[in-house]
């Protein structure tokens, strides 16, 4: 079935910015599918980003009200514009590095509030904008422009942190799932309170190429292999498990 | 636009308040409903108040994190159609000042109260400064605008908040009220009238949120919700909010207009009071709970048949150039007596003709008459 | 007239020295008076020095801190100590009885207030020293109506205390009768 996404698009947006080989994209896809699934008003759809890739997502594209604000600030913004207008509909979609570095106090304390926000977190797991430094989420082991020997330090387990920040619902879904995240995107904009849902998307560009993914589609092929459910990874050893990456939903 | 005139939400009447409470209610009375803070001594007063009255209102009160939160929370509650404020000291400002810049490249309206207190840095919390009023002006990169007034009395933190309020509407942009903590903790009189001017922002359906045809216009500006798929960004942006970070043209056109917009209004905003200077060779120019002093100096040099007089600045940024300018010409020497090491002297050196004298004192404590006589002797 | 009355109430945190200059201040207002008022007090909430400064005017008042007082209360011996010659010739000094040791060589007047004692055997209660106290200033003084402070009493203190302060600032004013016969 064809459908008319063109009315979720903002008038005047003719292209994405992103790179090629770049998930955003398909996060951005996934997103308005779900809106459309659920027939979201996109009048009373606020969207708000901070700082990065990430945060063109919704800014211009989407045709609602779009909030671009500063990096790392997204969430700080977005709790102002719900309080005072709860008949918003807030979405925040961010970063990485925005969401859960620059901003991981405001991601901390919006979860303990449980203010109804739903934020999406397109992780992947770099500085992508600024030219591919290392973030909070580099696995530990990987290159980019500031660890040229390897990444010394673990990356957050971004739902771990955030349901313990009291979050009330809580996904992690990889852009090669998109049916899955489509069906995750509609349980958080559904649900009342704060819902998180990480989204692994792929950056061929900053940390493929630093990392022996030099293809779009090796990138992709990676996430198809190492993301798995929480059943899958029930029998598998301890060695086979540090690489992969679990997906499903965390929280309620 | 015009401003409207409503009932006072407070009953008419004299109080005893202290300053920061007077803020508190100058907020609420202009119109004020959402608030957004986090705790620093000398301004904390201010937030207990708003927690309260915001409640018996019906408006929002939220305590952030921290600062960078409460700021970038009250330009989200902005864009929802609130008139919103936040308030803090020192250290909290600096904290502040990147959303202070997205508020004034934005054109949000909204209110900061800054309680000075001694700086640098966490230097003495529950002691008095200026220190802040370079910052308040230069604080955010780039080259933007803030209005940024300078109350001296509880009065006027009731008054000037209102009117901070007010000015933040019509020009669209962040207005700062530059108190400190001798007058943010200093209980006085405070008359609170039946009626209440206000001003709001002026909304007009599909029109350019950030654009106009004028120069130095002021677009209208609508809430999210109301249906204009609003486009809001702190980079630069065209007339509808679509990002042009490459082309020079709209750049400049949009840095111009958020800086001519208040520059071509500064009559219309900027407010001063002369003391004395029709025969005034010497004169003192003064703001904030300095100017208290000064005054009183003033009067007791007077008794004594001295020719000095005063200029009060209420308003700080933009700075008040045609009254400094006029006063350069009328006397021969000008004292500026402040809590820094002559922030506003040096602006005023940019306009008087005459001689300069900065006065200043920062050891945590206000400026005394004794101290003003004894460094008016020396000069 | 163009009278300007400037009160120092000085003892340590946790007295109730705010307090009490916040509703002579109010008391002041509420009769018509130009009033500022400023506290200052040390780092901690309890203990440690606190003074509280109340300046009254049938004007507008330009500089709003006190200059010299004309009256003192001295709560703790330290606050006298302090304080005991910023007064004016003319002026009056208050201090708590069984707290402070006067010195009798200062050429003012110096008025010796039971008020921590009363507070503790008659009214059973320490903390309304402050308002006993307060009842002997405005006896002693008139720098404002003891109607103005029942006002005040009502105005800023809690429902469930008024009785106790208003009680308090009565046996004031009879002290202040007695001592200043
Ligand atoms: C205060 C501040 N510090 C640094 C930057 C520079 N900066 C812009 S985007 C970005 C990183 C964005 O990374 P992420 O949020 O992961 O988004 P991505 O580009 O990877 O999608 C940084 C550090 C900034 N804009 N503001
Ligand atoms: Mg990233």
């Amino acid at each position: 079935m064809v459908r008319a996404m063109e009315k979720y698009i903002r008038t005047g947006v003719k292209a994405t910015p992103f790179c090629p080989g770049c998930g955003h994209g398909i996060l951005m896809n996934s997103i308005l599918r779900a809106l459309d699934e659920l027939n979201m008003d996109m009048k009373k759809m606020l969207f708000v980003s901070g700082i990065g890739c990430a945060a063109w997502i919704p800014s211009p594209h989407f045709n609602g009200d779009t909030l671009h604000t500063l990096h790392g600030r997204a969430l700080a913004f977005a709790t102002g514009a719900k309080l005072y207008n709860p008949d918003l509909c807030v979405m925040v979609i961010s970063g990485d590095g925005d969401l859960s570095s620059i901003g991981g106090n405001h991601l901390i304390h919006a979860a303990r509030r449980n203010l109804d926000l739903k934020v999406v977190c397109a992780n992947n797991m770099i500085y992508g904008m600024t030219g591919g430094q290392v973030a909070s989420t580099t696995p530990k082991g990987f290159k980019s422009s500031t660890t040229g020997e390897g990444n010394p330090h673990r990356p957050f387990d971004l739902c771990k942190l955030v349901a313990a920040a009291g979050a009330t619902y809580v996904a992690r879904y990889s852009v090669t799932q998109p049916l899955a995240l489509i069906q995750a995107l509609k349980k958080a904009i559904r649900h009342v309170g704060f819902s998180f849902i990480e989204v692994l998307s792929p950056c061929p560009t900053q940390f493929g190429r630093r990392n022996l993914m030099d293809r779009p589609e090796e990138m992709i092929q990676d996430l198809l292999r190492r993301c798995i459910s929480e059943e899958e990874a029930e029998g598998l050893a301890e060695k086979e498990l540090s690489e992969k990456i679990i997906t499903g939903e965390f929280e309620p | 636009m015009i401003s409207r005139w409503i009932k006072s939400p407070f009953p008419k009447g004299v109080y005893y308040f202290s300053g920061n409470e007077a803020a508190a209610e100058g907020a609420i009375a202009a119109g004020c409903r959402f608030y957004a803070g986090y705790p620093i001594t000398p301004s904390s007063e201010i937030m207990e108040r708003m927690a309260v009255r915001l409640k018996e209102v019906g408006g929002i009160f939220i305590q952030m994190e921290d600062e960078i939160a409460s700021i970038s929370a009250i330009i989200g509650a902005s864009w929802a159609g609130a008139k919103a404020m936040t308030a803090t000291s020192g250290p909290g400002f600096s904290l502040m000042q990147e959303s202070i810049g997205y508020a004034a490249f934005t054109e949000t309206p909204c209110v900061i109260i800054d309680v000075q207190r001694a700086g640098p840095c966490t230097g003495q919390a529950t002691r008095v400064g200026s220190g802040d009023i370079m910052q308040a002006k230069w604080g955010s990169h780039g080259d933007y605008q803030v209005i940024a007034l300078s109350p001296w009395s509880v009065q006027e933190m009731y008054d000037l908040t209102l009117r901070g309020f007010n000015l933040s509407e019509r020009y669209r942009v962040p207005t700062l009220v530059m108190s400190d903590e001798a007058i943010g903790h200093l209980r006085e009189n405070l008359s609170i009238h039946s009626k209440v001017e206000i001003w709001d922002r002026k909304k007009k359906r599909g029109r350019p949120p950030f654009g106009t045809e004028e120069e130095g216009g002021v677009p209208p500006m609508p809430a999210f919700g109301e249906g204009e798929r609003l486009l809001v960004t702190g980079s630069t942006h065209d007339a509808f909010g679509f990002r042009k970070t490459d082309d020079p043209e709209v750049h400049s056109r949009l840095v111009d207009r958020i800086n001519q917009k208040i520059l071509r209004n500064r009559t219309e905003i900027t407010e001063t009071e002369d003391y004395y200077l029709e025969d005034s060779e010497r004169a003192m120019i003064a703001y904030g709970f300095t100017a208290r002093t000064s005054l009183y100096v003033v009067h007791q040099l007077r008794k004594e048949g001295r020719k000095i007089g005063m200029l009060r600045l209420k308003t700080l940024w933009p700075f008040p150039e045609e009254a400094v300018t006029t006063l350069g010409k009328r006397v021969k020497k000008v004292i500026v007596p402040e809590m820094n090491l002559g922030q506003v002297a040096g602006e005023v050196k940019k306009f008087c003709a005459c001689e300069v004298i900065s006065l200043h004192q920062t050891n945590g404590e206000v400026i005394g008459p004794e101290t003003i006589m004894e460094m008016l002797k020396k000069i | 007239m163009s009278e300007m009355r400037q009160v120092r109430l000085s003892g340590f945190g946790g007295q109730g020295i705010v307090l009490a200059g916040l509703l002579l201040g109010q008391a002041g207002v509420m009769e018509g008076k130009y009033v500022t008022g400023s506290n200052s007090y040390g780092a901690q909430a309890r203990g440690s020095g606190c003074k509280s400064e109340i300046v009254f005017s049938d004007h507008p008042i330009h500089y709003p801190h006190l200059i010299i007082a004309d009256i003192l209360v001295a709560m703790s011996q330290g606050a006298y100590q302090t304080y005991d010659e910023e007064v004016k010739e003319s002026g009056i000094i208050l201090y708590d009885r069984g707290r402070v040791v006067p010195n009798m060589e200062l050429n003012v007047k110096q008025l010796g207030v039971s008020a921590t004692e009363i507070s503790l055997k008659k009214l059973k209660n320490k903390q309304v020293a402050n308002i006993v106290m307060l009842g002997a200033l405005v006896e002693t003084t008139g720098i404002v109506s003891p109607r103005a402070i029942r006002k005040a009493i009502a105005l800023h203190i809690p429902k469930r205390f008024q009785a106790l302060n208003l009680k308090a600032f009565h046996k004031g004013m009879e002290l202040g009768k007695q001592i200043n016969a």
